[in-house]
């Protein structure tokens, strides 16, 4: 078995896990993408193996060719990020290498011949620790510290990629930049501590003083339809990154925290004090939102004046 | 062809208690199916192959969940516990799929707390994936695939056989009523064995200690609500964002 870690990558997502794995050795990248996407990984790993995709053929149709090729150099971690085309190929080579696959990972170290795995769990209310032989496949959480950068560019070597499945992009639709949320710097969203139709008035105001659009949880679009379907944030609907994410009444379900992470700045308003919304948020104010939500507003339009 | 179904039951996060030293426990047995699977059962339904869809679940899982659900019949693999090792997981399910005759398609929810199973389903079988998945349907012998990605919804065309990891994009809407519960347990349930299946019995992953995380990084504002908008604007401000 080889002592280096590779790191699938299909998204530029891909890359912000790496500062994870970047104390095990040196990481080798195997790309399924483009030109452009094999030479952003190239300028932060040591080794970059790339498998070209062809017009309209989703990075999936690879998968078999790029699992044989990871399990090929028998690295002792394999790892990637929560991206789709990124988990398939990490399933398939764990399949291959009769390797564990754990997800929420927050890291990896040595330990000795094996590897110790952290990961989140129970929501994120605990951290388990996992001793494991090697190999061992990984979905990693990003990491928001910066990648270590490499001194040269690592050369691009193209992979053998001849078996491809069949299968075919038929089209694609923005929906993201169609409700506006893909571009906006700031978003206000509305969750079921909302508890009428009405009261989105309030919500709005506050978005009106921050500059900010409105955005939702997936039930208040789904069951109580206050919002178009392309306005709900979460990992089935609008994955964004504003530079200010204001949750109100929002609990914070897995699916939805997926959706914010990418924001820079997570405000959470729930009177619920244990609210996962504030595991994840970076501040947030403990109270009544039909209290909270209008004193924001007004103190921002003070801070305005 | 056979179109299979493959989910777990595990324990409910919410119900579970968490003490100051990080130390888990379950005051509540409370299992419940994943917050995708109710999604991904009505895709195997809505596309499902001639002979129908065969629920397929391991450990707790209850077979009549699916039963009710319009799946045909059900295989549980009885003997096979649900850890933390999606790989596993996933290996299990693709040999109770096998088993059961997939031969088309085969449904997992590609859930949030188990992101490698549908994954790790699709390796075990040799099959191609498609993650993501909101919705599905048959056009001319392929199955048409809409997903998000990235703001972008895309429609993408495979020919089986395929494994689908399905993203809910609601809660269920009708859950199974009394008639539907009861049809249930008149509908095959074949229960194997994790050496029947031709695979080496393992004992579960869990993890080997669990811990508190580090203090919350969330800066909390609290008190009168008017000092507290007024501090929270003046941090907003102070990060460059309000």
């Amino acid at each position: 078995m080889g002592n280096d870690v590779w790191l699938i990558v299909t998204d530029p997502a891909d890359l912000a896990v790496l500062p994870r794995v970047q104390n095990l050795g040196p990481v080798t990248a195997l790309v399924i993408g483009d030109r452009e996407l094999a030479d952003l990984a190239s300028r932060a790993v040591a080794a970059v193996q790339w498998i070209e995709t062809a017009d309209a053929v989703p990075a999936e149709a690879y998968v078999a060719a790029a699992a044989q090729s990871a399990a090929a150099a028998t690295p002792r971690v394999i790892a990637c990020s929560g991206a789709p085309a990124s988990r398939a190929v990490l399933g398939a080579v764990a399949a291959r290498c009769s390797a564990p696959l754990l997800p929420a990972v927050a890291g990896v170290t040595s330990d000795g011949a094996g590897v110790v795995v952290e990961r989140t769990a129970i929501q994120g209310a605990v951290i388990a620790t996992y001793r494991l032989t090697s190999p061992v496949c990984v979905v990693l959480v990003p990491d928001e510290t910066a990648a270590g950068s490499v001194p040269e560019p690592a050369t691009v070597v193209a992979a053998p990629s001849a078996a491809v499945a069949a299968m075919q992009v038929v089209s694609r639709v923005a929906t993201a930049k169609a409700s506006g949320l893909a571009d906006a710097a700031r978003v206000v969203s509305v969750g079921r501590g909302v508890r009428s139709r009405a009261d989105l008035g309030m919500v709005e105001e506050l978005a009106g003083a921050l500059d900010a659009a409105v955005a939702c949880s997936m039930p208040v679009a789904d069951d109580l339809g206050w919002f178009p379907k392309d306005r709900y944030v979460g990992r089935s609907g609008q994955c964004i990154a504003p530079r200010l994410y204001v949750a109100v009444g929002i609990s914070g379900a897995p699916q939805h925290l997926e959706g914010i992470r990418g924001a820079k700045v997570v405000v959470a308003i729930n009177s619920d004090p244990d609210a996962a919304i504030f595991r994840a948020a970076d501040c947030g104010v403990v109270g009544d939102l039909y209290e909270v939500v209008p004193a924001l507003t007004a103190a921002l339009a003070a801070a305005h004046r | 062809m056979t179109t299979a179904a493959a989910y777990t039951w595990s324990r409910d996060p919410g119900s579970a208690h968490v003490s100051a030293d990080g130390t888990v426990t379950w005051p509540a047995a409370k299992l419940t199916p994943g917050e995708d699977d109710h999604a991904a059962l009505a895709v195997a339904v809505a596309i499902g192959g001639s002979e129908g869809v065969v629920g397929v679940t391991l450990g707790a899982g209850d077979a009549s969940w699916a039963l009710a659900r319009k799946a045909t019949r059900a295989i549980v693999v009885s003997d096979a516990p649900l850890g933390d090792d999606d790989a596993a997981t996933g290996a299990v399910l693709a040999a109770a799929a096998r088993r059961a005759g997939a031969d088309d398609v085969v449904v997992v929810g590609d859930s949030e707390a188990h992101p490698g199973v549908a994954p790790a389903v699709a390796g075990h079988l040799g099959w191609p994936i498609m993650l993501g998945v909101t919705s599905a349907q048959r056009i001319d012998g392929r199955v048409h695939v809409t997903r998000q990605v990235a703001g972008v919804e895309e429609t993408v065309a495979i020919t089986p056989p395929v494994v689908l990891g399905v993203t809910a994009v609601s809660v269920e809407r009708s859950a199974p009523g009394m008639k539907e519960m009861l049809a249930a347990r008149k509908r095959p349930v074949e229960k194997v064995t994790v050496a029947e299946l031709g695979l080496e019995q393992r004992a579960a992953l869990h993890p080997t200690t669990t811990r508190c995380p580090e203090a919350t990084r969330a800066r909390i504002f609290d008190g009168d609500p008017d000092r507290a908008a007024a501090d929270l604007v003046a941090f907003l401000r102070s990060e460059g964002v309000a």
